[in-house]
């Protein structure tokens, strides 16, 4: 029995020895690939160009989609068959 | 064929179950029942404890032929996946889909805790033996403190099929009991000042190194440890079909269908293991006392290591994430987050936490691995153990 628990031991030794090691390579594998491969941003695709607003920046198109839909419901209407051209803040 | 009133009655009364319901049986419907029970009101690993309970409550049922050794019968088909390592596999390839390695490689240190945390496999190693389990006994024992049940079918299949039940059982309940088993020796061995430490936001990391790292770990610990392939290369393979971006159907069929349906099988296979001549044994609860064990030493063994790296780093590192790498993902990451969260607010160790986690995983399959080498049969047919357990007791002189 205890030259079996001495054996166990060593062989947990052995066993935690080759963990430790392979898991080393690993990190010194993923620290080499983290340096050949350095993270770049990917692109930020174009903005683009906004139409002009004549009061230099009106009402979003979802408060504009959310008063369509509003008045289509309140007219009867579908949304398709309005159009909101502009929008008095007062 | 003539049968009279009586022949009739007798002859069917004969066929049913209860004829043959022995008291074991009925201790195992119950433990059956009990495994419903914390699977559906107690929510312990529901989605294994339930198919392993109502496999079980099948294997039991006199003539049902739902015993895994019922040759012809449905659950021993199922069982051949277990018995032939093709399961534990399938559940890794869709584990593998489910992860991210990203905060593994963002901060590859957390490797280290993950190997350190396998130090709950090797005290219940040398401990199993003690209590008179033999070397491949203990290592499938052992192997609970790697805190991943698909791993710990594998190597019970493998070394010890005699104690798949009780190990796969034990392996899951204690899964599920992370959230109570860890915090408590969490905080006995940091104090409020470590448990404080926010640590640095973790870098990101680019998409081809994501891709190469699976390939890369296939090459390098299947080379090193052979044994381990099936499990390695699976859980590897369903990363590539995430992080590569061209496999979006496999990736999607690994990570939810495919592991579905495989746990499903994987589960009620082990539950049809579940007998009373097998489990209702003095080495059962040998072997519950051990898992605890194994949970408890490996959670100390993270913590004990991330404190010896906070050390090192001059305080950088928080000593909490070190208890994720026992595996168990995500939930042992989410006791970090919760124990750490306690403390401060404030301070965000999740995804610190599952560096280490996803290291457990790998650990935990290089553990098995060292185990299928020393004590499996890779490359040969002969009873490794005996040749190993000789060689080790020629080359080291033991009192």
């Amino acid at each position: 029995m205890s030259s079996l628990v001495n054996t166990s031991l060593i062989v947990s030794c052995i066993a935690m020895t080759v963990i430790f090691i392979v898991l080393t390579i690993l990190i010194y594998t993923i620290k080499i690939l983290v340096n050949l491969i350095p993270y770049e941003e990917p692109p930020v695709p174009k903005a683009k160009a906004k139409p002009a607003s004549p009061a230099g920046g009106g009402p979003s198109p979802t408060i504009v989609a959310a008063i369509t839909a509003a008045m289509a419901t309140h007219l009867g209407k579908s949304p398709q068959e309005f159009h909101i051209t502009q929008i008095d803040p007062k | 064929m003539e049968l009279t009133f009586g022949d009739a009655a007798s002859k069917i009364i004969g066929s049913t179950g209860f004829s043959s319901l022995t008291f074991g049986h009925v201790v195992m419907i119950l433990v059956a029942c009990v495994l419903l029970y914390l699977a559906i009101w107690k929510k312990f690993e529901p989605l294994l404890l339930l198919p392993i309970g109502f496999g079980c409550l099948l294997a039991n049922l006199p003539h049902s032929m739902m015993m895994n050794t019922d040759t012809g019968g449905l659950l021993n088909f199922f069982y051949q996946g277990v018995k032939h390592e093709i399961l534990p596999p399938l559940i890794f390839m869709g584990v593998g889909a489910l992860t991210d390695f990203g905060p593994l490689l963002a901060n590859p240190s957390t490797l280290l805790l993950g190997a350190a945390a396998q130090i709950g496999v090797y005290t219940t190693l040398v401990g199993a033996v003690y209590l008179g389990f033999d070397l491949k006994e203990a290592s499938a024992i052992g192997i609970i403190g790697g805190a991943d049940g698909p791993t710990s079918i594998f190597i019970a299949s493998k070394l010890a099929p005699h104690l798949l039940a009780p190990i796969a059982v034990a392996a899951y309940s204690y899964m599920s009991l992370v959230p109570l088993i860890q915090p408590p020796i969490m905080r006995w061995l940091t104090t409020p000042e470590e448990r404080k430490i926010k640590m640095e936001q973790l870098k990101p990391i680019s998409q081809t190194v994501k891709i190469i790292f699976p390939v890369a770990v296939t090459i390098v610990c299947c080379l090193m440890l052979p044994g381990v392939t099936p499990l390695l290369g699976m859980l590897l393979l369903g990363n590539l079909f995430r992080e590569s971006g061209v496999t979006a159907r496999l990736h999607e069929t690994s990570e939810t269908h495919l592991i579905n349906i495989v746990t499903i099988m994987l589960a009620l296979a082990v539950g049809s293991s579940m007998t009373a001549e097998s489990f209702l044994k003095l080495e059962t609860i040998k072997i519950i006392v051990l898992g605890l064990l194994a949970f408890c030493m490996a959670t100390a063994g993270g913590v004990i290591f991330a404190k010896i790296l906070c050390k090192l780093s001059g305080g950088k590192v928080n000593p909490l994430i070190g208890s994720a790498g026992v595996s168990a993902v995500p939930m042992a990451a989410r006791v970090s987050q919760k124990v750490g969260a306690e403390e401060d607010r404030s301070n965000f160790l999740l995804m610190h936490a599952m560096g280490p986690n996803v290291a457990g995983v790998i650990g935990s399959a290089v553990a098995a691995g060292v185990f299928i080498s020393l004590f499996g049969e890779v490359g040969g047919g002969a009873d490794h153990a005996q040749v190993v357990t000789e060689a080790i007791s020629n080359i080291v002189s033991l009192p």
